[in-house]
């Protein structure tokens, strides 16, 4: 009469053990993957709805600016890294002083000072990165824009160069 | 052998989780790779445009413009290249290759001889 004791055999907990290494495995290779990708790359601020209109509405100024495009100073704004004033044409063929700030971390401010009544329109976009407005001269056209965002990593996750168009 | 079995069928269902994951990350660097990528073209055309069209071919076949958010793409390349004049058109190509050639995103501007200066 075979005696049988309970329990698991060697070559069982062998292959289980064997098998559950494996998963730990890949399981390992695969996070340190993607957190090397991460690192590497700056966060993709254009999935931000909020940041996404910011960059669309500041290219809609940029491109549609029209003489004397840009103002050093208007009203108690002046012009900086943080802020930009550009003169813009509407829809009906008016025009329009915006006032862009990105003075306020994680905030960005857009004002509206029309020609014709002076009415103001504030629209402000929150949970934003650091911006920074600049220039690239290119020749002949040395109206150009350049806005810049980093993560908060410092990494460059948004630079892009406007110019206005002909009207 | 019930061990076993049990352990077939927690690999298949683990198996099956994390290669959805991967896709899902392998898609979303893809997506990030072609957001930087298209950033820098669209700076290397506002460059282009403006370019006389008589000196299209001796300008930098490289890009003009900084390049600074492609670097995590490295090792990449930022090409420009110019059709030979048809009709006086010329065609400008803007490419960023990235990932050994694997990954490429590119842009053609067309370019048209008005016969003297810029249109603007």
């Amino acid at each position: 009469m075979v005696n049988r004791e309970r329990g698991f055999t060697l070559m069982e907990i062998v292959v289980v053990l064997a098998v559950f290494g494996a998963f730990l495995w890949i399981v390992v290779v695969l996070t340190a993957d993607m957190r090397a990708w991460q690192k590497r790359m700056p966060v993709n601020f254009m999935t931000h709805p909020a940041i996404t209109a910011v960059v669309s509405r500041l290219r809609k100024d940029v491109q549609d600016a029209a003489p004397p495009y840009y103002r050093e100073t208007y009203g108690n704004y002046s012009m900086s890294n943080r802020m930009l004033i550009v003169y813009t044409l509407k829809e009906a063929g008016t025009g329009e002083t915006v006032v862009w700030d990105f003075s306020t971390d994680g905030e960005v401010t857009r004002r509206a000072f029309t020609d014709i009544s002076g009415a103001t329109s504030t629209w402000t976009a929150h949970g934003t990165p650091t911006f920074s407005i600049g220039d690239f001269p290119i020749p002949g056209s040395p109206d150009s824009v350049r806005i810049q965002a980093t993560d908060k990593d410092g990494k460059l996750a948004i630079d892009q160069i406007y110019q206005p168009r002909p009207h | 052998m019930e061990v076993l079995a049990a352990l077939l069928v927690l690999a298949v269902v683990i198996t099956t989780t994390m290669a959805m994951f991967v896709e899902r990350q392998k898609r979303m660097q893809t997506a990030n790779e072609t957001i930087l990528a298209y950033q820098a073209i669209s700076n290397e055309i506002e460059v282009r445009r403006r370019i006389p069209y008589s000196q299209l071919e001796t300008a930098s076949p490289n890009f003009i413009t900084d390049t600074a958010i492609l670097n995590p793409l490295s090792p990449y390349a930022a090409t420009v290249a110019v059709s030979p004049p048809n009709n006086s058109v010329k065609i400008v190509t803007i490419s960023v290759r990235w990932r050994n050639g694997q990954r490429v995103e590119r842009v053609a501007i067309t370019r048209v001889d008005t016969g003297g200066s810029g249109l603007w």
